[in-house]
């Protein structure tokens, strides 16, 4: 769908932001970008010609675990996914029932919605690029409002199934209400009442469902209160299909028909096996959380623990004075950044590298303070451990004390901890 | 003949882009410059390989922003740390004026984000894609995109807070 432009002032200001960073880089060399680029070209099509696949990136595509809706002919990321792509698309073009047009999924669409008027219908057939999808204007007589439909295809029980479907942490993303569940078939379904702007600047209500398959299709279904997703008036107090309703449409059972005519194709960003090996294991997350709550010091309490499945967790602590967020970041190979994240810092006798921040934490909410202490350890393998926190307890709420609850020497003393190392 | 063609077109195009391409490789690798310039000739070789059907597609700029994102995504899921220079610190942007501290802390935001998080905060708010474009170059559905955008604007609000406000709009 076309968006609008009209951004929440955060946004804009990101966007500002990253104009003005990445106007900043200056290309060393263009034409020894241009050259070496064409060499390498060259050498790939001698590879070709001579029949020899490409090395190891040929090899990781084979292995794809995920998978895309895309039309045929759809576009091809490179010359090594060319053995690997080829070889699905035969394997899958027998399994793709006939198209789906937009027009028949737009009259689906009208059939399972109740009684109103439809306008700015949009739709793209199963077997247009990027895929299918369906949008219109609906007004049940309350206010129009802007419905959507869109497709997919994820690894069936892949971590992709989670994102979709499993609530959204409520310290990152606000809303109303969210359930999450399994259905008699398999299939998994996320019904979630939200905000289009996670900051609620402009109050448009996001509700959506999402259903993923036993299969793993994924059909998900949005509404605003709005006849727009961003930037137009808020015509209503909700959209307009209650989560009820919503749960109805989204399982009816003609969107597996779509989603079962669109060809498959190796997702480009797939999973690389035979590569990943070479990686280091990220973090995970729990173990992060795990060792966090053992460096907090006697007397606090941790009201809430979450974060990402890698490298990044935090935690809620309340000493009785109000709740204070602590988020700690554990990454490896960051060493080739260290220059800059440690420019203004200092170097502990162990070639620790350490810098500190203690500035404001929201611009949008006065008083919100966020302290960071950074750290590198010494190696080469770019150990870094950040611990931030908050006078807050959610990374977009009101500050519920004065200042965050550890002292910045205690927070320093938090990230220096050898705990760290054995995550290393 | 037909190679002499190949070759100066896609010259001309390349070398009208390298600038772009290398500034969008910067912000995906967070400062990397080094691995940006490594990508960014990826990222040329592939379009050189597979010029003829790039030079006929709509928007070959924009095809070319699809081939370096895919690189970095390719790039970060087989990194080892074996591959990054340990002895060479990348350039400072814009080293010496004013607003270098500032950039430094965006970087250092983008850093803290997962790569392909950091692949749809590029795509949506540097190179101007709407999530369903940004959903097409990463291969996920749109609902997958929202939910990166979200989860990485709630992380950067966090990280970056008032250091952006200076890009407020008067």
């Amino acid at each position: 769908m076309p968006e609008k432009q009209h951004q929440d002032p955060f946004e804009e200001r990101l966007t500002a932001a990253l104009r003005d960073t990445g106007g900043a880089f200056r290309a060393v060399d263009r034409t020894a970008l241009v050259d070496a680029g064409r060499n390498r070209g060259r050498r790939a099509l001698t590879r070709r010609r001579t029949g020899v696949l490409g090395g190891v990136a040929g090899v990781a595509l084979i292995g794809v675990g995920g998978a895309m809706l895309l039309p045929s002919g759809g576009s091809d990321d490179g010359e090594q996914s060319s053995v690997a792509s080829r070889a699905t698309a035969r394997a899958s073009a027998s399994a793709a029932a006939e198209p789906v047009s937009g027009d028949t999924i737009l009259k689906s669409l009208k059939e399972l919605l109740p009684e109103g008027e439809v306008s700015e219908e949009d739709a793209r057939g199963s077997d247009e690029k990027p895929g299918p999808y369906a949008q219109v204007v609906f007004d049940d007589g309350e206010g129009a409002a802007a419905i959507s439909l869109g497709f997919g295809r994820v690894e069936p029980g892949g971590s992709e199934v989670g994102q979709l479907t499993r609530c959204p942490d409520e310290t990152f993303v606000p809303y109303d209400s969210c359930d999450s569940g399994r259905l008699e078939d398999g299939s998994t379904l996320r019904l979630l009442q939200g905000y289009e702007y996670p900051d609620r600047r402009v109050d448009t209500k996001l509700w959506s469902a999402d259903l993923v398959t036993a299969e793993g299709q994924h059909v998900s279904v949005s509404e605003w209160n709005s006849p727009a997703q961003k930037g137009a008036p808020v015509t209503r107090e909700d959209p307009p299909l209650s989560t009820e309703a919503l749960k109805k449409l989204v399982t009816a059972d003609v969107w597996r028909d779509v989603v079962a005519a669109t060809p498959v194709r190796p997702a480009p960003t797939g999973s690389a096996p035979s590569s990943e090996r070479e990686r280091p294991p990220a973090v995970s997350g729990k173990d992060i959380t795990q060792t966090l709550a053992g460096l907090l010091p006697a007397g606090l309490d941790v009201v809430k623990k979450g974060g990402q499945d890698t490298e990044f967790s935090y935690v809620v602590v309340d000493d009785g004075r109000g709740a204070s967020l602590v988020q700690v970041n554990v990454q490896h190979g960051m060493d080739d950044v260290a220059g800059q994240l440690y420019a203004s810092g200092e170097t502990l006798l162990d070639g620790t590298r350490i810098a500190t921040h203690q500035g404001v934490g929201d611009d949008r909410v006065p008083g919100v303070l966020m302290w960071t202490v950074d750290t590198m350890r010494a190696g080469d393998d770019g150990f870094r451990v950040v611990v931030s926190e908050f006078n807050n307890g959610s990374a977009h709420g009101r500050p519920t004390r004065d200042a965050p609850a550890l002292t910045m020497d205690r927070l320093r003393e938090i990230a220096l901890s050898e705990e760290w190392d054995k995550l290393r | 003949m037909a190679r002499q063609r190949r070759s100066d077109e896609y010259a001309e195009f390349a070398t009208a882009r390298a600038g772009h391409l290398y500034r969008s490789a910067c912000l995906l690798t967070a400062g990397d410059t080094h691995l940006a310039e490594d990508l960014v000739q990826e990222t040329f070789g592939r379009l050189y390989v597979r010029w003829g059907r790039v030079s006929r597609v709509e928007n070959p700029a924009a095809y070319a922003q699809t081939v370096l994102t895919r690189a970095f995504l390719a790039h970060q899921r087989r990194r080892s740390s074996g591959e990054r220079a340990t002895d060479v610190f990348p350039d400072l942007p814009g080293a010496g004026d004013g607003d270098a501290p500032l950039r430094l802390t965006l970087l250092d935001a983008l850093a803290r984000l997962p790569a392909k998080d950091r692949a749809v905060v590029v795509l949506r708010y540097w190179d101007d894609r709407s999530v369903e474009q940004a959903a097409d170059v990463l291969g996920v559905s749109s609902a997958a995109v929202r939910t990166r955008c979200s989860r990485a604007l709630g992380r950067l609000r966090a990280l970056l807070g008032e250091d952006l406000a200076e890009y407020a709009r008067p």
